[in-house]
Order: C-alpha cells, then structure tokens, then sequence
C-alpha cells in the first residue's frame, strides 16, 4: 500500500512543474555550491602546498646562524585543509590557517581566509552545507506543506479513508515521498563530496577512511534534520485546516527555526561569553606571563633549570655538578623560560578555547528551539572545520614550537658553551629540526564531543515523527 | 438475506444541536434503501457515522455485524463510499485514479483491462478515461466515483447524494447499475433528494426530518404521487416530529 502511495505522489509531484522548478532551485545551488567549494578549497591547498615547500627550503637553507636567531624566524605550522571543508567550510576561515612556531611566543593562527575575501569571495559562504541547511528546509516544506490539507481541503481524504485506506499507510507513504527526495539530493551531494575527497587525498594526514565516516555521519546528521522537518510539514499540514496556512506556519517555522535563531543564537552566545579582541587577549596574556615567572633565584626556577639540563646533556646532574657545568647559561635561561611561558601560554589559550566552547554550548541550548543549531555543529564537527578541530591543531602546532625551540637552545646549550649569543651554527644543522608533521583529529573526536548535539537532534526528528504518527491516527480532522 | 448495515438507536449531537436522533435502522443484503430528507435532516450524519467519520453520542453504527467504534478498519472493508462531490486527483487520468484508489481500499494490484471495463461500464467516454481529471465535468467525477466505490467489491455502498450531477441517462444507467448490485447481494443505502428514483430503485425509502427517521415506507406500495405528498407533509409539517409517526 505504502509503495503504491509513493508512487502516485511522486506521479503528481512529476507533473507540477513548480515541484520540479525547485527541485531543480535546489541542484542548481547545490552544483554552484560544490564547484566553488572545491574550487575554493582547492586553491587553498595548492596555496598550503606550496607555502609549506617555500617555508622549509627557506630554512633548510639558512646557512649558518645563530639557533636563537633561527628560534626567532623558525617555521610555520599550516593547517591542511579539511578534505570536507568543501561540503562545509565551518569557521575554519575565520580562525586562521597557519601559525607562526616562534621563540617566547605561542601565536594565534593568522591567514583568516574570511578577512582577505574581496566581496565576490562571499560567494563561498554559500556552500553545500549552507544550501542543505537553509534551502532543503524549503523543497520539503514546499512539496510537503499541501500532503494532508490539499487532500483534506480537496475531498480525497475523505474519500480514501472512507474506502478503507489506512492513515498511517496514507502518512508513512507521504511522509517517505516528502523526506525521500530531500534525502535523494542530499545522498548525491555527500556522495559526490565524499567520494571526490576520498580519492584526491594529498598528503593533509587525513585517510580515506576517515572521510568515508565523516561522510556517513554527515549522511546521518542531515538525513535525521529533513526526517525531523519532513514529519514536521506534515503534522502542520495534518492540523491545520487548509493548505495555506499549512505554508504560512511553515514558512514561519522556517524563518525563525532555520533562518533567524541560528544567526540570533551566535549573536546571544557572543554577548554572553564575550571572545576577546586580539588587544585584551595579548594583554591578559602578557599579565598572565608575568605573574607566572619565578624569580630566578627560587627553588621553582631552579628545578625547571635543572631538568631543561639533564634534558640536553640526556642524563641526571649531581647535586654539586651544575654550577662548574660546561654549558652555555644564556640558552639555558631561554629555554627556562618558554618552559615556564608555555605554561601560562597554554593556560591563556585553554581560556580562549574554553569560551569558545561556553559559546557553543549555549547555542546548543537554544538548539531546542532550532535543530538547525545542532545540525550546524554536528556538520563543521563531521566535515572537520568546527573549533574543536582547529584547537587541536593549534595544540600540536604549539608542542612543534616547543620542540623546534628546544632543540634550538639545546643545541646552543651544548654546542656554544663560552659563547653566549655569539654562537652559529652550521649550515646542515636545520636538517636536524623535524617536519611539522600533523596528525588531524579523527571522527572519533568529533563523535565524542558532539553526543549532545546529536542527541538533540535526534529527539527532534523522533518527537517530530511521533507527534505525526500519533495525531496521524488519534487526531486528524477528516 | 443478512443485515449488512444497522444503526442502534444511533444518535449524533453537535453542542446543542441534535444532527440524529436515535435512529434504528438495517439495510439486510440486496436492499436498497433510500433516506430522503431536506439538508440537515440527518442524512449525510448516519453515512459518516457508518463510515467512522463521526463518533456516535450514543447508540452504534455496525457493518457487516461489526460496531464501527470498535473495529474501524474492519468495518471500513466492507464499506464502498460515494460522496456528493467526487474528489480525485486533478493531475492523474480518471483510469489512474481508479487504479490507485482501488489498490489502496483492496491492496491488490488490478487489471487495467477490468478498470477500463469498470469506468465503461459506469459510462464514462472512453475519451475521458486517459485524460486528467481536471477537466472532467461534475458527472465524469461522479461516474468515476461510482467505479472506485463498484471496484472493492464491497458488501455494503454508502452514497451520499450520488445523483447529483449526472445527466438522466447517466443517472438511469447508475441506478440500474445499483439494481444490478443489489441483485447480486450488495446492500445499498442512498442518501438523496431525488424522490423520483428513489421511488424507481429503492426496496424502503426512510423520510428524515431533524435527525429523526420520521417515516419509513416501502415504495411498490405508492405511486410517485402519494410519495411526494407524504414527503411534503413531513417537510412542511411543523408538529411535533412524534406526532408525524
């Protein structure tokens, strides 16, 4: 019975050349939002590529210097693109790209794509996630808003319920048509990107894998979102007594669930838990920095001097042995302090982070008037492009500085004893210094931090879907 | 012959208003019978009530020896319906509305070849059976209507004014067809103001009159005059509605 209502409904849908138009909306936006997202992202790499190539030639070929001097030019740490950064770009444009690994300084990310986009740029905003969570909301409320008051205001639900039809079969089939289409569209395009990802992988960390996971959960998440919105056309369109309203409801839900609280949600979250401006944080940070620097007499200081040389010498010291040590004091105290200053670093931006994710779990609290809030961060979490992500980047590309300018001092520590700053070291030296080689957080780190924004997305497809089948069959006016 | 449709002292009240009051009646196998009636006498309240469209107040609707309000589906199954105005989908051809709605109300698959015979028998102009409804006329819809509610196969035809809109040949053929089911077993119960072929088709004729059954009469015993008088009086009679039994 079921198949037999699909049918005809897709019959009519086939024949109403509006559902068609939109339908052909939808792809049109969809196609423009994948050709300039992988069009955009593709650049991106090949810019990152080609950076990377540049930056490590560059300090390969230093020749000699002093190891401090090379701490202070150093590397930069760039982040690979998201293989899914084309089907949602997330917030990977405004926290930045690559981070300068610099002596005394853990820097924030610099190269916000969004701030060196040229108006036309804006474009990109418009990307495959952004059509399927703005746009898709509407092919389901349009094709769905009429299922069961067109029927009702028309005569034949009388007619098919009155020869024996059964409403629920009636619902399931409608319901099936409505979510079916949406869920067709949305299975190409994550297909198309997931598949296209899978196998142009650079060398960016990421597997295919992972990607073909992140691309399932992706399918999951967004196919849950049009069950949900889907069930909820058609509960407005079951209530409701005629077809128009049922899309002036709609239309409105549309409005305020998937248009306006979103955007209202990030501006409440952003007046709430304030992000700082780049000017307060260095100067927390710097105040911060201060109050955290022992004295150079005191037993912390000490310590930490104490163990940055048995790391270098690669043994314990013995208690009367440091102060006749051959060893080069001025890269020991360097190296004392970004022990010390990586600690209040860390600190600083663990803040920041943390404030980040206060945002976040504000809107997810507003999410339970909006699924598309949820949607949006199971879909940067999935595609790899949320703040989570970049955090961990910016985790490891720290411990990289941290490596880099340790084996820096080390080496002066070691290698320039009597020397002071005057010590270079040889050209083939740099050789010495590893690659930045990261290792982006898999799937698995986006499952386990967004469980609370799928679980709310969830309930709303379920209580969605009952509230349908329950009125469906206890309370439809017929 | 068995009792395919009963009502037990079937009553409906809306608020204040008492749109059936305690009806008793059966329609037994190869009966037709008819409910005459002015709008709002009743008539379309006991088909819906039948159909499980309406909850009784009080009293029970049962088809086929099964209470509605118990067994919904189970009574819908042996029900066929033609509404007043026929609804369909506009963007299918009359042969295809045929085919779903009897694959819904049957869950079978049917012939094409017995749709077509159907929608020709009820006199639909083979013309019109492969173009959409959308441009059917009222009768087309009718006829269409009456091939849907012919197609199940069912034990028991509710119609509600299904004369309306058909031209007098349409209507003739109907009604012979109506004979033709009664004959081979169905049983038919007609709301109508057509006094004229309810007196031609019908084996009871119920007048109605403010949700009361007020007459019941069997028409071979009437001429079409004397139906028409006695129709009349109830409509115009303003006495208590038991004094009118």
């Amino acid at each position: 019975m079921i198949g037999t209502i699909i049918q005809k409904e897709l019959t009519e849908l086939s024949r109403d050349g509006r559902a068609i138009g939109l339908l052909g909306i939808v792809s049109l936006l969809l196609v423009l939002g994948l050709v300039t997202g992988f069009a955009t992202e593709s650049a991106r790499e090949q810019d990152i590529l080609q950076a990377q190539e540049d930056d490590s030639s560059v300090f390969l070929e230093q020749g000699v210097k002093n190891p401090h001097s090379a701490a202070h030019f150093s590397r930069m740490a760039h982040k690979p693109i998201a293989p899914l950064a084309s089907f949602d770009p997330g917030v990977a444009s405004y926290m930045g790209q690559v981070i300068w690994l610099e002596a005394h300084y853990r820097n924030p990310a610099m190269f916000r794509a969004a701030e060196d986009a040229p108006e036309l740029s804006r474009l990109e905003n418009f990307s495959v996630a952004g059509v399927l969570t703005l746009i898709l909301p509407l092919l389901i409320i349009l094709t769905g808003y009429g299922s069961i008051a067109s029927e009702r205001e028309r005569g034949t639900l009388r007619q098919l319920v009155g020869s024996g039809t059964s409403l629920k079969d009636l619902l399931l089939g409608k319901f099936a048509v409505i979510a079916g289409i949406a869920f067709a569209v949305l299975a190409l395009v994550v297909i198309l990107v997931t598949g296209f990802s899978a196998l142009s992988l650079t060398e960016s960390g990421y597997t295919a894998s992972d990607i073909v996971l992140r691309g399932l959960s992706l399918l999951l998440v967004y196919g849950l979102y049009i069950a949900g919105l889907a069930a909820l056309t058609l509960l407005v369109s079951m209530l409701v007594r005629e077809a128009k309203t049922a899309l002036l409801v709609m239309l409105g839900v549309w409005v305020v669930a998937v248009v306006g609280l979103p955007r209202l949600s990030a501006n409440i979250a952003e007046q709430v838990y304030p992000s700082p401006d780049a000017g307060t944080f260095w100067e927390d940070t710097r105040a911060s920095l201060q109050a955290n620097r022992p004295g150079s007499e005191s037993a912390e200081y000490l310590a930490v001097e104490r163990e940055v040389i048995e790391r270098a010498l690669g043994r314990d010291l013995r208690a009367d042995e440091l102060d006749d040590l051959p060893i080069n004091s001025a890269a020991v105290r360097l190296e004392v302090s970004e022990v010390i200053d990586a600690e209040a670093f860390n600190a600083s931006y663990a803040e920041l982070f943390e404030n980040y994710e206060k945002q976040k779990q504000l809107r997810r609290v507003l999410s339970i008037f909006s699924p598309t809030i949820a949607l949006q961060h199971l879909s940067r979490a999935y595609s790899g492009t949320d703040v989570s992500a970049h955090e961990h980047f910016s985790i490891e590309a720290e411990r990289q500085r941290n490596t880099i300018v340790r084996i820096m001092n080390e080496d002066m520590m070691i290698n320039g004893v009597g020397q002071s700053f005057g010590y270079v070291a040889p050209a083939e030296f740099w050789e010495a210094v590893p690659e930045f080689s990261y290792q982006p957080s898999t799937v698995t780190l986006a499952w386990n931090e967004s469980v609370i924004d799928l679980l709310i997305l969830f309930c709303w497809g379920l209580a969605a879907t009952v509230a349908v089948f329950w009125f469906g069959t206890n309370r439809v006016r017929i | 012959m068995s009792e395919l449709l009963r009502a037990q002292e079937l009553t409906k009240v809306f608020r204040s208003n008492t749109a059936l009051n305690a009806l008793n009646l059966t329609v037994n196998s190869s009966e037709i019978v008819c409910l005459l009636g002015a709008n709002g006498a009743g008539k379309t309240t006991t088909i819906n009530l039948f159909l499980g469209f309406l909850e009784p107040t009080s009293g029970s609707a049962l088809v086929g020896g099964v209470e509605v309000s118990e067994d919904l589906q189970g009574a819908r199954s042996n029900l066929g319906y033609v509404p007043e105005q026929v609804s369909l989908y506009p963007s299918l051809t009359g042969l295809e509305n045929l085919d779903y709605f009897v694959r819904l109300s049957s869950n079978k698959q049917p012939d094409e070849t017995y749709l077509r015979d159907l929608l020709k028998q009820v006199g639909l102009e083979q013309g019109a059976v492969d173009k959409k409804v959308d441009g059917y006329s009222k009768g087309m819809r009718q006829k269409v209507g009456l091939a849907i509610a012919l197609a199940k196969g069912a034990k028991a035809l509710l119609l509600d004014e299904p004369l309306s809109g058909l031209d007098p040949k349409a209507a003739n053929e109907f009604c012979q067809l109506l004979r033709n089911l009664a004959n081979d077993g169905t049983a038919v119960l007609m709301a109508t103001h057509d006094l004229f072929r309810a007196k031609e088709i019908a084996d009871r004729i119920g007048i109605m009159k403010a949700g009361v059954l007020v007459e019941e009469l069997r028409p071979e015993t009437l001429d079409q005059a004397a139906l028409e008088q006695i129709y009349l009086r109830h409509m115009h009679d303003d006495a208590p509605v038991e004094e009118a039994h």
